[in-house]
């Protein structure tokens, strides 16, 4: 870590060959995995974007005459008990997985982690450690118990809220498209997933923090301001890249896991937690083992996909041992 | 070694206000939270004055800060966790939490070793054949199991071997016996009941365990005295064992800790769907029934493991990268 | 290196000591009851079944205190390690338990008094013991009913039960310390006073607030005195390990004879029910709706062993009638008329639940409900919601149907549910599912439009629904409903001392709330069960009353 550190400096100092970044996006190319990934990724994506000109039907249609069927021509992956098609419902909710892992990210997985470990890092002090503890509160309180009772009581208020929006301005449909939901989702996931990242950056940024590079900036008088952007902060650009591929996937799995237990995205907001809690019984999937592969499989490559791309991005971006 | 001792005794000066500060947070959110214990207990009986008796009785009506006080007193003057109201009535908390804490430790030492078992040889194989296909692929097939949720892979095991080749049972946690404190706990680490768990919360973690030694293990491959043990002739085996090894699991040991700590927190799901009795079952009982001792007490165990784990592994860090201080800095 | 190396046995020896630490702290923790016990190993699930011994699954109980359980897994083991004054048969008949005979008006045992009070007098058996073999007296009646409603045991529904009693309502506002309502007479006779006659009193008193503790034992030692309680009941508690087992054996002195079966093992943990039972670990089974197909089908061969019966127990939506859109009952109407009960039976729960035809479960004994519930019918929905106030389905406001659960989706009924009103009314409705834990509080503050609930009977009577949810006044009248036709009918039947002549009454009341709509009735219960074969005479009761006095197992 504090080699990859070293070299980037030296490397950009000696520009003007191409950067660092295209360089690496080069080799990063260039490994098959990671291509793979990257694809499965941007069809999933896609998938979800699209997702109403992509799904053969709704989320919630019904057909009572049709249910637990397997895949057949109407219905590619068969249908669940309530006759609903399954790859729509795998459609919609990639929507939602979407949307919650691109807007926790932005929140928890970047602004605040890196925002709080650059600050922790450079600051140094009494920042510092009054940062790193408040980190270790969220770190000592157990996540899952902790957001199901957040979720029971910051819920109704948020809807509430909600409501008094919609009243207030005309527009219509917010609670039921499920935004009160994505906003306790990734609030919640956010709170206590900046955490671990933080930490890393502010390991980082005190280990550069002793470079005779940033020595330098700070004799010659630069600001403390300018040299967290232009120095610190490219350095530590690597990490929170590879960090925030791999957070991606943990992030998409926190989700379901919190709409598998109810206190995640609410029905009717298709989500893929749902869709495994249909089949979570046994003599049903023993009965109907689409009704549980189709999603775990939907749900297990994606989250493969990122993970891999994780660590291809790992190894582009931080030179190995010579 | 002076900064360490400093820094570590800082830290831990530093646990009991962080253990208050988790504790005052779990208890708030209980306390102002909708839906309380006596409520849970009397589901459709409503008779408003027979509640607010009941609670007065508990102590609930008094003002939230009161009630911590009250709580903390108890915990740390008499050691008294309090009672169970919504799960078993007038049981002491610490009662109810014990044996399931046992039946979770086993689930978690068994998969940590397997965890290690795994992750470590796979780890040093990858950095020794590094650059060949055979390094990306081992670390991306564990990485296969990382990213399967445990909420699709318990059920996929037990479809597979309980239902459809009916090797293992669908849940339950068996076993022979053992008579602890007046309570019977079976030691279901010595039957079939841990084999899907063991996996579930093993096979996950393998992935990162063999990172981080590939990692560690390709930095000391290019330190100088593996080069010189190679210059001297020694078999890569040799090589491997004496040298290799033992320099590169030594950031491993960080680890150890931390993946205890979290395997016995995240074996929720694991648990919920083969409903074996451990505290991942347990703490979501207790929020979804709101019983208040038991919440706290849970989070106060597990609150008091995760700082500790915390300040070994920053202890641990410093190892890694001397250069990384402790010592406090002035602000510029 | 030696910083290392030092550093690495310092973590590794912290960690050791920690979990060492905790581990002496669990083994050195509370021995109050087998001190340092010689570690034994028995193989628990595989143990076979001795004779005279019934194996079964059941759920954790709460507590086993009497006054304090209001689930039916804890009433299920209560009734049989308890006894009250009077109790139900198996065929939900009112039958003596610790009194000798009914007190009734024939017989002397029921006065009205000139005040309007009711003096009911109670004689006991006198071969009624608890488990320690101490006769059971008179006092012991008294100290139990009072500790029920004492604020300092914390009940919450005794009062609910017992507050018809004279003077149970001051005790349980800590404003007297004894009920005055309740005289001991001698050893063996025991007078209980009601404020106003009650045709349904008796039955209150087969519920477990107003069974009999060991006063002694509650006194000596009142943490722990549930883990072994004394009863008067026909089982006594011989051990009970939490989350795991609980082990009944019958009691030889049992005073309405003694249980032919000698030890009742109910295994608590253990995974798929079914599992068990098909590995011979269980006697009876409880088969769930995912299971049943398989069971209904003739060839398999566990389909002979398969018992359903009737339950007392209805699901059904209510509808919050103070609110819009259901203050208006066409609207109310629509939203029955436009549910294919039928299908979903069908389908959904595999043609094993009976639909509601009424309010009142079928299988109370003696009672004939209207079968009038609003059928299935479109076009009627669609019309009757344009005849309403909001003249079509364009200008309903938001509609929530509430459902507690603790999953990801709401119940696959509520579903279906939800999408024939928008097939059949074209109205949209949105689902919103609530914690367990704050359910009914919300409901009772009127804050969800519409809830997906279910009833349990407490007693098989029809005023158990019909009046204590109907009534307008009634705490649980969660719909708001409020017609004076109907109290006016209530209050008739409740004076009412013809049996015959109050379930008409009942009926007529049922009738009418049926077509006003405060409910939409979805289905009533039933059990289905597998019984080995070498079981006999094991029931299943429509509601919680003790049963495992009837069975007897062969071989």
């Amino acid at each position: 870590m504090a080699q990859a550190a070293t070299d980037t400096i030296e490397e950009m100092e000696a520009r003007p060959s191409p950067s660092p970044l295209r360089l690496a996006l080069r080799r990063l190319l260039r490994k098959k995995l990671a291509v793979a990934a990257i694809l499965a990724i941007v069809i999933f994506y896609g998938a979800g974007i699209f997702a109403p000109l992509v799904a053969p039907y709704s989320y919630r249609q019904q057909n009572l005459d049709r249910d637990l069927e397997g895949p057949s021509l109407d219905h590619a992956l068969g249908t669940d008990r309530l006759g609903r098609d399954m790859l729509s419902r795998v459609i919609w909710s990639a929507r939602t997985t979407v949307i919650v892992t691109a807007a926790t990210v932005l929140t928890g997985g970047i602004v605040l982690s890196v925002g709080l470990g650059l600050l922790s890092g450079y600051l140094g002090g009494k920042m510092d450690t009054l940062i790193m503890r408040v980190g270790d509160v969220f770190f000592a309180l157990p996540g899952l118990p902790m957001l199901i009772l957040i979720n029971a009581t910051m819920r109704p208020r948020v809807v509430e809220a909600a409501r008094w929006v919609e009243d207030h301005t005309g527009i219509e449909g917010i609670v039921s498209s499920g935004a009160p939901d994505y906003f306790l989702i990734f609030g919640a996931l956010s709170l206590f997933a900046w955490v671990g990242g933080a930490r890393v950056i502010r390991s980082q940024v005190l280990a550069l923090r002793e470079t005779e590079y940033v020595q330098a900036a700070r004799a010659m008088g630069a600001g403390a301001w300018r040299i967290v952007i232009s120095h610190l902060l490219p350095n530590v650009s690597n990490i929170v890249i590879v960090g925030v591929s791999a957070s991606l996937g943990a992030i998409a799995g926190s989700e379901i896991a919190l709409t598998w237990f109810g206190v995640g995205i609410q029905p009717p907001t298709p989500s893929f937690g749902a869709l495994i809690f249909d089949a979570s019984n046994p003599r049903v999937i023993n009965a109907h083992p689409h009704l549980l592969l189709v999603p775990g499989v939907a749900v297990g490559v994606l989250i493969f996909a990122f993970n891999l791309l994780g660590d291809a991005l790992n190894d582009v971006l931080t030179p190995r041992a010579r | 070694m002076q900064g360490i001792l400093t820094y570590t005794l800082r830290r831990l000066l530093w646990a009991p206000l962080i253990l208050l500060a988790v504790t005052f947070i779990a208890f708030s959110i209980t306390r102002y939270g909708p839906g309380d214990p006596i409520s849970v207990i009397s589901g459709q009986f409503r008779d408003p004055e027979a509640f607010e008796r009941v609670r007065a009785e508990k102590g609930l009506d008094k003002p939230v800060v009161q009630q911590y006080g009250i709580y903390l007193k108890n915990v740390f003057l008499e050691g008294d966790l309090g009672e169970s109201i919504s799960i078993y009535r007038g049981v002491p908390v610490w009662e109810i939490i014990w044996p399931r804490l046992l039946v979770s430790v086993q689930m978690g030492l068994i998969a940590l070793i397997i965890a290690f078992a795994l992750g470590i040889p796979v780890g040093i194989y990858a950095a020794l054949r590094q650059g060949t296909w055979v390094d990306p692929f081992s670390i991306s097939t564990f990485l296969l199991f990382q990213s399967i949720p445990a909420l699709v892979a318990v059920p996929f095991l037990v479809l597979i071997f309980a239902l459809k080749l009916d090797w293992l049972p669908v849940g339950g946690w068996d076993g022979p016996t053992v008579e602890l404190a007046g309570q019977k706990i079976a030691l279901g680490i010595l039957s079939k009941s841990i084999v899907i768990p063991a996996l579930a919360l093993s096979l996950p973690a393998v992935a990162g365990i063999a990172r981080l030694t590939r990692a560690t293990t390709l930095a000391v491959l290019g330190e100088d005295y593996v080069r010189a043990a190679r210059a001297k002739g020694l078999s890569e085996f040799t090589v491997v064992s004496r040298h290799v090894a033992r320099n590169a699991l030594l950031p491993l040991v960080t680890v150890i800790g931390l993946s205890l700590v979290t395997l016995l927190e995240g074996a929720f799901f694991t648990e919920t769907i083969l409903g074996i009795p451990g505290i991942g079952r347990l703490a979501f009982q207790a929020v979804t029934s709101r019983d208040y001792d038991v919440i706290l007490a849970l989070v106060l165990m597990l609150g008091v493991a995760f700082i500790l784990a915390n300040i070994l592994i920053d202890i641990a860090y410093t190892f890694i990268d001397p250069r990384i201080r402790y010592e406090r800095r002035e602000a510029t | 290196m030696n910083r290392l190396v030092l550093g690495i046995l310092g973590v590794v020896a912290a960690l050791v000591i920690a979990i060492g630490a905790v581990f002496i702290l669990i083994i050195a923790r509370d021995g109050d009851e087998e001190e340092g016990a010689e570690p034994q190993r028995t193989e628990e699930a595989e143990e076979p079944r001795q004779a005279g011994e019934l194996r079964l699954s059941g759920a954790d109980p709460i507590t086993l205190d009497p006054a304090l359980a209001t689930d039916a897994a804890s009433a299920a083991y209560i009734v049989e390690i308890f006894g009250g004054l009077v109790t139900l048969d198996r065929d939900l008949n009112l039958v003596p338990d610790l009194a000798a005979e009914i007190p009734t008006r024939e017989n002397g045992g029921v006065v009205d008094n000139p005040d309007g009070t009711v003096t009911y007098t109670f004689h006991l058996r006198p071969d009624a013991l608890f488990h320690d073999r101490r006769p059971v007296i008179a006092d012991d009646v008294k100290y139990s009913l009072e500790r029920a409603v004492d604020p300092r045991t914390g009940s919450v529904v005794a009062e609910t039960y017992l507050r018809d009693i004279e003077g149970a309502r001051d005790m349980a506002r800590g404003r007297a310390d004894e009920i005055s309502g309740i005289e001991v007479v001698d050893d063996l006779t025991l007078s209980i006073t009601i404020d106003s006659p009650n045709a349904v009193f008796l039955y209150k008193l087969t519920y477990p607030t107003a069974f009999v503790v060991d006063q002694r034992q509650v006194e000596s030692n009142p943490r722990n005195w549930t883990r072994k309680p004394y009863g008067t009941g026909p089982y006594k508690m011989k051990e009970w390990r939490l989350g795991q087992r609980i082990t009944l054996e019958a009691n030889e002195d049992y005073h309405l004879g003694a249980p032919q079966v000698k030890t009742v093992r109910f295994l608590l943990a253990g995974g798929s029910i079914l599992t068990m039972y098909e590995n011979d670990d269980i006697d009876v089974a409880g088969v769930s709706v995912d299971d049943i197909e398989r069971i209904l089908d003739p060839s398999d061969p566990l389909n002979l062993e398969y018992v359903s019966g009737d339950e007392l127990a209805i699901d059904y939506i209510g509808l919050n009638v103070n609110v819009p859109p259901f203050d208006d009952p066409k609207v109310r109407q629509a939203f029955a008329h436009a549910i294919d009960r039928e299908k979903i039976a069908e389908v959904i729960l595999k043609g094993v639940i009976p639909v509601a035809d009424g309010l009142v479960p079928a299988g109370v004994p003696g009672y004939q409900g209207p079968s009038h519930a609003l059928e299935f019918d479109p076009e009627k929905a669609r019309q009757l919601l344009a005849e309403s106030t909001y003249e079509g389905p364009e200008n309903m406001p938001t509609i929530t149907l509430a459902e507690s659960g603790g999953g990801a989706t709401v119940g696959p009924t509520s579903e279906a549910i939800i999408e024939m009103w928008r097939e059949n009314l074209g109205v949209e409705v949105e689902m919103q599912q609530a914690e367990a834990a704050t359910f009914f509080s919300d409901i009772d503050q009127g804050r969800y439009q519409m809830f997906h609930l279910g009833w349990i009977m407490d007693y098989p009577d029809p005023e158990n629904v019909v009046d204590l949810l109907f009534y307008s006044t009634s705490r649980q009248n969660n719909s708001r409903y409020s017609n004076p036709e109907v109290d006016a009918l209530l209050e008739q039947a409740r004076g009412e001392l013809d049996q015959q002549r109050r379930f008409e009454l009942y009926s007529q009341a049922e009738q009418i709330i049926i077509d006003d709509t405060p409910w939409i009735p979805l289905f009533f219960s039933r059990s289905h069960d597998l019984v080995k074969p070498y079981v006999k005479g094991y029931i299943f009761p429509p509601i919680v009353i003790p049963r495992l006095r009837y069975a007897s197992v062969e071989q």
